[in-house]
C-alpha cells in the first residue's frame, strides 16, 4: 500500500513537471499545423513507393488544356497501382 | 481460479521489493488513467456522448486528454526502470520452452518449475517494453505535431499508437485478471511484496530455490493471521 501510495506521489510530480514541460516546448495548434510539414506534397505519392512506374517520371512539359483525358473515379481509387493504359506521361503528371 | 493445491503455509518470502513495487503501481497506474482517456478519445464520441450529453462529455474529454498527455511522462519514466531493473530475469530460456510446452500449469495439476519470472510473465515483461516503447515514441510524435516528422510521419504515428494501444489494453486485461482473481496468492506479490511459500514452490520452484540458496531460511516470515496447511 505505501509503494502504491508513493507511486501516486510521483506520478504527481513528475505530471506536473510534465506539464510545465509540454506548456513550455508544445506550439500552439495554430502554429504547429500550420507548417511546411503539415503540407501535402504533391510530388510524393504512394505509388512513386510501391509501383514501378513511379511519379517521379521525370517531366519536361504541362499538359495542353484538352489534351489528356480525364481519369474516371474507379481509375482514381486505383492509382497507386499504376496509371491507366495508355495515359502518358506528361498526363500522369498533370492529373 | 488457480488455487495454492497445498494451501498456504503460513510461510511468506519476499517476491518484490518496495523499490519494484513502486515502479509497477506507477506504471500501472498511469496505465489505467491514459488507457481509459485513449479509449474516450478513440470511442468516446460514439459511446459516451450520447449518454452523458455534450457538456459534460466535452468537460471530462478535455480533462481526460490533459491527464493522457501529463501522465505520459510518469509512465515513460516507469517503462524505462522497468528495462532497467527487470531486462536480466526476462531473457527467455530453455525452461521458458518448457513452461510453454506444459500449458504454463494453467491447465489440469500441472506445475511446471520456473524461475523468478515465467515464461507467460516473461512475454507480459516484453509486451510492455515494446508496447510501452512503441506507444510513447509515437504519442510523442503526435504531441509534437511535424516535428521532425511530414504528415506521412503523423498518419504513421496515428496508426500505431492506435493499435498498440489497443493490444496494449487487451494484454494488460490478461495479466490484470491472472494477476487478482485468476490466481490465489498472486495479488500479495505486488500488494504486499511478499509470496506464500507454498505458492512460490508451486509456481518458481526454480526461484524459490535460488532465493532459499542465496539468503537461507532465516529471511522467510511467518504470517501470524495466515492458516498454516495441515
Amino acid at each position: 500500500m505505501r509503494a502504491f501510495l508513493v507511486a501516486c506521489l510521483a506520478i504527481v510530480v513528475v505530471g506536473t513537471g510534465g506539464y510545465f514541460f509540454l506548456n513550455a516546448m508544445q506550439e500552439p495548434s495554430g502554429v504547429a499545423y500550420a507548417t511546411g510539414g503539415a503540407r501535402i506534397s504533391t510530388s510524393w505519392v504512394w505509388r512513386s513507393v510501391i509501383g514501378p512506374n513511379g511519379a517521379d517520371e521525370p517531366t519536361t512539359k504541362t499538359a495542353q488544356a484538352g489534351e489528356c483525358d480525364m481519369r474516371k473515379t474507379w481509375q482514381w481509387i486505383f492509382v497507386d497501382f499504376g496509371k491507366p493504359d495508355g495515359e502518358s506521361a506528361t498526363c500522369s503528371a498533370s492529373q | 481460479m488457480i488455487r495454492i493445491e497445498s494451501r498456504r503455509s503460513g510461510i511468506n518470502i519476499v517476491r518484490f521489493n518496495a523499490f519494484e513495487r513502486f515502479v509497477h503501481w506507477m506504471t500501472a497506474t498511469c496505465f489505467i488513467i491514459m488507457a481509459v482517456s485513449g479509449l474516450n478519445i478513440t470511442f468516446g464520441k460514439d459511446v459516451l456522448l450520447p449518454l452523458i450529453g455534450p457538456t459534460t462529455f466535452s468537460s471530462w474529454t478535455l480533462a481526460a486528454k490533459y491527464a493522457h498527455n501529463f501522465l505520459s511522462f510518469p509512465f515513460t519514466l516507469g517503462v524505462i526502470l522497468i528495462v532497467l531493473i527487470w531486462i536480466a530475469e526476462n531473457i527467455p530460456n530453455r525452461v521458458d520452452v518448457e513452461w510453454f510446452k506444459r500449458g504454463g500449469g494453467m491447465v489440469g495439476q500441472d506445475r511446471p518449475p520456473a524461475y523468478r519470472f515465467n515464461g507467460g510473465q516473461k512475454g507480459t515483461y516484453w509486451i510492455v517494453v515494446l508496447g510501452g516503447t512503441a506507444a510513447a515514441v509515437s504519442g510523442y510524435l503526435l504531441m509534437f505535431p511535424f516535428y521532425g516528422t511530414t504528415i506521412v510521419g503523423m498518419q504513421l504515428a496515428q496508426v500505431i499508437h492506435g493499435v498498440v494501444a489497443m493490444l496494449f489494453v487487451a494484454a494488460m486485461l490478461a495479466h490484470t485478471y491472472i494477476g487478482t482473481i485468476g490466481m490465489e496468492g498472486a495479488f500479495e506479490a505486488m500488494g504486499e511484496g511478499t509470496v506464500d511459500l507454498n505458492w512460490a514452490k508451486e509456481h518458481h520452484s526454480l526461484w524459490l530455490e535460488e532465493e532459499m540458496a542465496r539468503t537461507g531460511p532465516d529471511k522467510l516470515r511467518r504470517q501470524p493471521s495466515a492458516t498454516p496447511a495441515e
